[in-house]
């Protein structure tokens, strides 16, 4: 009892204080920024000016063509951009339209959401010009430098070297960067202020969608059955992932210690029927399993032939038995991956660490307890987070298991819904978007604030510095 | 130094400078646009000048069934011979049938003309993804009937635009296997001696003689079988005592709605009677899945379903065994069976009238984003022309909506054009909101279908039911207005 | 003498029982994990092409029947061009995946600059985001973009997402020691012929459970082609059988097992490789 208070006080605490040291270290950093800055005004000299007026003047000033020239270009797209939709998009952002469309009458109208989208992506252009044009800043300071100091300034080509060697990760990070920001960000910001409008319902284009504040939030905390819904969902949703990820994960390594007994033989042979398992399309398979346990179904056929009544598994009155098969289905997916990551890391566990054990006597489970259970542990904690938040938003499983019946006390839900098929129904399915949006902001900050806090405290991201 | 920050400062005030000015110029310029819609009488004709278009594509989205029976590639053809002059070509838009045009349409990806039902394409009205129809230029005017037409027609500020052509009605019709019956039907099943098995005229005799099968074969036969939890059909029952989706003249008003209104208990009560002769598997779609291999088996004597699904039961027959000729002369199709007045299955006491199920219109519209309106007119009007629809009889069984057809071929297609007539297809509303009743309705009916074979009984009594519809009632309700704000 | 035999003895009954117990228990994982695909197996060959002419789990009678049908009932479910479209779209992501989500990770793992830390909490906060919620920003991104119905659009969101799961291969390059890249240093290599010349050969394993991985998720993946794809000559396997009705179960088993087959003769090729890259990856993630 007095231990577990203690680690969790010094879980706490080392908490508190990475959040206070990353407090503190603002000022720090934004004094040293601030007088980088000071230093560049200071002592620049009229060609750090000249790029300060247009982006690779001061570049083309140095005679350094093909770097002030691609600055230059940069320049001019920019301000094409700028010019051809960049600012009305910018601005866009803030109305979300004044003309309703209407395609009788040829009226092209406002895509509110098609604005916002665009809106987004004109703040990130914005931003990214920012950075390049802070970036041509200190590059022409630099090369200011490098001619005091009576040096040649770095040749192009050099340069151009540069990137395939010190600043290699810069030239290796541009495409991911752009992939991510277009395909993971702008979808993410877009969801989250989407919460903040009143998208959805009747209002979808061609009419016009406003910004409406919080209001979303407020009506999912004042209605009542709405939060009794959401609470009812939550509990079981989180029971869910806890169990899901102990079964998925402690089957699996069974599994991996089972196949990696000295007497079992072939091994490869025993290890391909869950390959197997794991090979297979999941919507294949879940669809394969609702229909095995639906009432025209084999295993009801066999329990009826064997005289017995027809068992509705999956039926719109039963809860446990849907949840358990939900459970034992999504260890069958699953189980396969943990089972060749277990086996894997089983693989590299230090021998000697074993027959030392065995010179003490130590007995088979002792030696798990001792000595394969905490080094798997402490191997697998990111895994465990992700497969923690992988089974918390796990979409599939209820989606294909069960019709789309409604449970009692429940709202647009039913008893094994989670947090994220709740929302499917209520965006895709009820076209309440902005509500889907806020409940997918509401999920966002539960799961990453649980994972964040594992992440941190996770021996193997405190170790990464120590290891090399 | 100094003008060093300068030079910053003057880059920084010209590029906001830039994004204010054309941000603040397109903010202008749409401020400018209003829609004129004062001259909207003459919308349809505006738009459709009569002028066809010439070589252009036409991108026509067919149903499936069409499709794979080959009936579009001859109305694609004959219409392209037809139209060659012009140098109109109709192709398949080849997307899915339930393409939604809201999605699509809007960034150009939709078809031109469509092929969908009345509660979909109405659907597109309110957001003007469609076109309203010029009705005087619409060659089948006079032979369709008023109320198919009605399921196409919205009435706004003082006139009426219509949105689509009808091509045929749906309803579910009662499918059964003559050869079933059992040897001495028309002395034990034919009081009336009419000459027609009183078990397809009524629901009390149908229910009866599946009870009785039930029975003689130990649960390994049955009689009607229909999975119960399927909205589309079990609401006829709550229909036919007075149940109504949507209140209002229009049946629009998402405030008003009927699922518990007047008697519709006793279609509650019906739904429950007719689960006993069943197994539990009516609570799920499994029997929408195998009714067809199992009517073919012989395990099923018949169920319920639209007539376009009539050649599956053909194709399994065949699977089973049995020759296409002998299929097709003894799986019947008819108008569903009679419902006890009584609301009682078995009370027959006061008689019987006419079941009303809930059915639809399908029908030609044509896409607001297309760009040959007078083209996409001239392939609809081709579309439902006398032969075209003919063939489309022939070809897919349809029951067309044109009058002279339907004079022309009587039987079944008549019933079912008499049915829409009288009031005793109940068209789906076509309001968005009409989604959110599906599930509440399916949770429900799945529940009293199991009620008697799970021995629950919590659905015992009409009160008991009565509260069951109007919890159902409020459901919906909430589900449409909760989030509405 | 004879307590020393018996206890030899039951040493040895105690082995045999563990053997025993142990081929028990293996015995019935193989059953479960086995059964279900079997099953599927025997579905697609049911010669009535319903599943509820089955006895049980077995179909009455057998035929290749819904193979044929597979392959030449093409009007309306045009297998072989969906087959097609999906071993092309799978494979190219596959390629621009592996090549972004390794490079990202190599520079994760072996450079310091100012925004790495950064960067890494930001990608798993991301990472947690409930995916689907974004897929309608992508759909009208896509709109914008001019890429709906377009192959090359699924690729560049498949291959543009994937450097969003670089965790797993990070922890890989950062078990493979630093003294090597020193080395090379020393010989005046730059750091872009270190990770060529050095790095990706010692790679192997991570390589091709990347390759796997960012393979096998277009390859099965339902939502985002279903939403990008509208014309039905373009459908990739997985929505093509979905539209499939649900009375053609063994149409749909049979299309099943063709898509399933590849993926799994790669796993079984590849499996070594997988074990080893996904388990050094999770060491030091």
């Amino acid at each position: 009892m007095e231990k577990a208070k203690q680690i969790l006080r010094s879980f706490f605490s080392g908490l508190c204080n990475k959040i206070a040291s990353f407090f503190k270290g603002i000022p720090q950093k934004l004094r040293s920024k601030l007088a980088a800055a000071k230093e560049i005004i200071t002592q620049g000299n009229g060609n750090v000016g000249a790029s300060m007026c247009i982006m690779g003047l001061g570049q083309l000033l140095y005679r350094q063509w093909a770097k002030g020239t691609l600055y230059v270009l940069l320049q001019a797209a920019f301000i094409i951009y700028f010019v051809m939709r960049g600012g009305a998009d910018f601005f866009g952002l803030f109305t979300l339209g004044q003309v309703k469309g209407d395609a009788w009458y040829g009226i092209k109208g406002d895509n509110s959401i098609i604005m916002m989208l665009m809106g987004i992506l004109s703040v990130i252009m914005i931003i990214f010009y920012i950075a390049v044009y802070i970036t041509n800043i200190k590059d022409v300071y630099r090369t200011q430098c490098a001619e005091d100091t009576l040096k040649r300034p770095p040749s192009f080509t050099s340069e151009l070297k540069d990137l395939l060697d010190k600043k290699f990760y810069k030239t290796a990070l541009v495409l991911p960067i752009i992939g991510v920001c277009v395909f993971s960000i702008l979808p993410i910001v877009f969801m989250i202020l989407i919460a903040f409008t009143n998208y959805g319902g009747d209002i979808v284009p061609p009419e016009l969608v406003d910004w409406v504040g919080f209001e979303n939030f407020g009506s999912i905390l004042s209605l009542g059955q709405f939060a009794s819904t959401f609470f009812r969902i939550l509990g079981w949703n989180l029971l869910w992932a806890v169990l899901s990820t102990a079964i998925n994960y402690f089957a699996g390594l069974a599994l991996a210690l089972l196949l990696n007994k000295k007497c079992v033989k072939g091994k490869a042979f025993w290890r391909a029927f869950p390959i197997l398992a794991y090979a297979i399309p999941g919507f294949i398979t879940l669809l394969g399993f609702k229909f095995m346990f639906s009432y025209g179904g084999p295993i009801n056929f066999y329990i009826q032939e064997g005289g017995g009544k027809a068992i509705g598994f999956l039926a719109v009155n039963s809860k446990w038995a849907a949840r358990f098969i939900g459970l034992g289905v999504n260890a069958w997916i699953s189980i396969p991956s943990t089972m060749l990551l277990a086996t894997g890391i089983l693989s590299n566990i230090n021998t000697d660490l074993y027959e030392a054990a065995r010179v003490d006597g130590a007995s088979a489970w002792k030696q798990f307890i001792k000595i394969t259970l905490p080094y798997v542990v402490f191997a697998t904690t990111p895994v465990l987070i992700t497969q923690f938040i992988n089974n918390f938003n796990n979409f599939g499983v209820f989606y294909f298991l069960r019709d789309s019946v409604r449970s009692e006390g429940y709202f647009l839900a039913n008893n094994t819904d989670l947090l994220i098929n709740w929302l499917y129904r209520m965006s895709i399915d009820n076209n309440y978007y902005s509500i889907g949006a806020a409940i997918s902001l509401i999920i966002f900050i539960i799961t990453s604030i649980i994972s964040l806090v594992v992440y941190v405290l996770s021996p193997a991201y405190r170790q990464e510095e120590t290891f090399r | 130094m100094k003008n060093i920050v300068a030079f910053a400062a003057v880059h920084v005030a010209a590029v906001l400078a830039l994004i204010i000015t054309f941000g603040t110029i397109s903010v202008v310029r749409n401020n400018g646009i209003t829609a004129d819609t004062t001259n909207s009488q003459q919308t349809e004709n505006e738009i459709f000048t009569g002028e066809l278009e010439r070589n252009i594509t036409l991108r026509v989205l067919e149903n499936n069934t069409a499709k794979e029976r080959g009936y579009l590639k001859e109305l694609l053809d004959a219409f392209n011979e037809e139209y060659a002059e012009y140098g109109i070509v109709a192709v398949d838009a080849n997307i899915d049938q339930y393409n939604d045009l809201e999605q699509s349409g809007p960034f150009g990806y939709g078809p031109d003309v469509l092929y969908q039902a009345n509660d979909a394409i109405m659907k597109y009205v309110d957001g003007h993804h469609i076109l309203p129809l010029p009705t005087d230029k619409i060659d089948c005017r006079e032979y369709v009937s008023e109320n198919a037409w009605a399921a196409y027609t919205t009435i706004d500020s003082d006139r009426s635009y219509t949105f689509g052509v009808p091509v045929n009605v749906q309803q579910p019709l009662l499918f059964y296997r003559d050869d079933l019956l059992p040897e001495n039907w028309e002395q034990e099943w034919d009081d009336d001696k009419n000459g027609v098995p009183d078990m397809i005229e009524n629901w009390s005799d149908l229910y009866y003689y599946s009870r009785q099968v039930k029975e003689e074969s130990g649960g390994a036969r049955y009689g009607y079988m229909q999975s119960l939890c399927d909205s589309y059909f079990s609401l006829g029952y709550l229909l036919t005592y007075g149940a109504y989706v949507f209140g209002g003249e229009d049946g629009k008003d998402t405030y008003d709605i009927g699922i518990d209104n007047a008697d519709s208990y006793k279609g509650a009560r019906i739904i429950r009677q007719l689960s006993s002769v069943m197994n539990m598997e009516c609570t799920q779609f499994t029997i929408s899945d195998n009714r067809y291999s199992r009517l073919a088996s012989g395990t099923y004597f018949a169920t319920m379903t639209t007539p376009d699904v009539y050649t599956m039961f053909i194709s399994e027959m065949i699977k089973a065994g049995y020759t296409e000729e002998y299929a097709r002369e003894h799986v019947k199709m008819v108008d569903v069976p009679s419902l006890p007045v009584s609301g009682d299955l078995e009370d027959t006491s006061q008689g019987f009238m006419d079941m009303t199920v809930m059915g639809g219109v399908n029908a030609y519209a044509i896409s607001s984003y297309t760009k040959y309106p007078n083209a996409s007119l001239a392939f609809v009007n081709f579309a439902t022309g006398y032969e075209m629809i003919k063939k489309r009889c022939e070809m897919l069984g349809i029951s067309p909506a044109r009058k002279d057809i339907v004079e022309e071929l009587g039987g079944l297609d008549k019933t079912i054009s008499d049915n829409l007539d009288s009031g005793s297809i109940y068209l789906m509303p076509s309001v968005r909101a009409t989604t959110q009743i599906w599930s509440p309705l399916e949770t429900f009916f799945s529940l009293i279908a199991g009620d008697i074979l799970d021995n629950r009984n919590v659905y015992a009594t009409d009160e008991q039911l009565r509260n069951g519809l109007s919890d159902v009632n409020k459901q919906i309700y909430d589900s449409i207005h909760t989030l509405a704000g | 003498m004879s307590s020393a035999k018996s206890a030899a003895a039951k040493a040895k009954t105690k082995r045999i029982l563990n053997i025993v117990i142990t081929y028990c228990i293996l015995l019935i994982v193989a059953f479960i994990f086995f059964f279900p695909c079997l099953w599927l197996i025997l579905a697609s060959f049911s010669k009535s092409g319903s599943i509820y002419t089955f006895d049980g789990f077995f179909p009455t009678e057998y035929s290749v029947a819904s193979f044929n049908q597979l392959f030449t009932d093409t009007v309306m479910y045009n297998y072989p061009k969906w087959f097609l479209n999906t071993l092309f779209i799978a494979v190219m992501s596959c390629i621009l995946g592996t090549l972004l989500t390794i490079l990202t990770a190599y520079v994760m793992s072996r450079f310091r600059f100012k925004s790495r830390k950064a960067m890494i909490k930001t990608t798993l906060v991301l990472g947690m985001f409930p995916s689907f919620m974004g897929t309608i920003a992508v759909y009208l991104l896509m709109t914008q973009f001019n890429l709906i119905n377009q192959q090359w659009g699924l690729i560049l969101i498949y291959s543009g997402t994937a450097p969003m799961g670089y965790l797993t291969q990070k922890g890989f390059f950062d078990t493979i020691p630093y003294s090597i890249d020193e080395a090379a240093r020393i010989d005046g290599a730059s750091n872009f012929t270190i990770f060529i010349k050095f790095i990706l050969p010692l790679s192997k394993p991570i390589l091709v459970f990347t390759a796997l991985t960012s393979f096998a998720w277009p390859w099965s993946d339902f939502i985002l082609p279903k939403m990008l794809l509208i014309d039905q000559d373009l459908y990739t396997v997985a929505v093509g059988l979905m539209s499939l009705d649900e009375t053609q179960f063994s149409r749909f088993a049979a299309g099943s097992i063709i898509i399933a087959i590849p993926i799994i003769v790669l796993y079984f090729c590849l499996v070594k490789y997988m074990i080893n890259g996904m388990s050094a990856g999770a060491v030091k993630e």
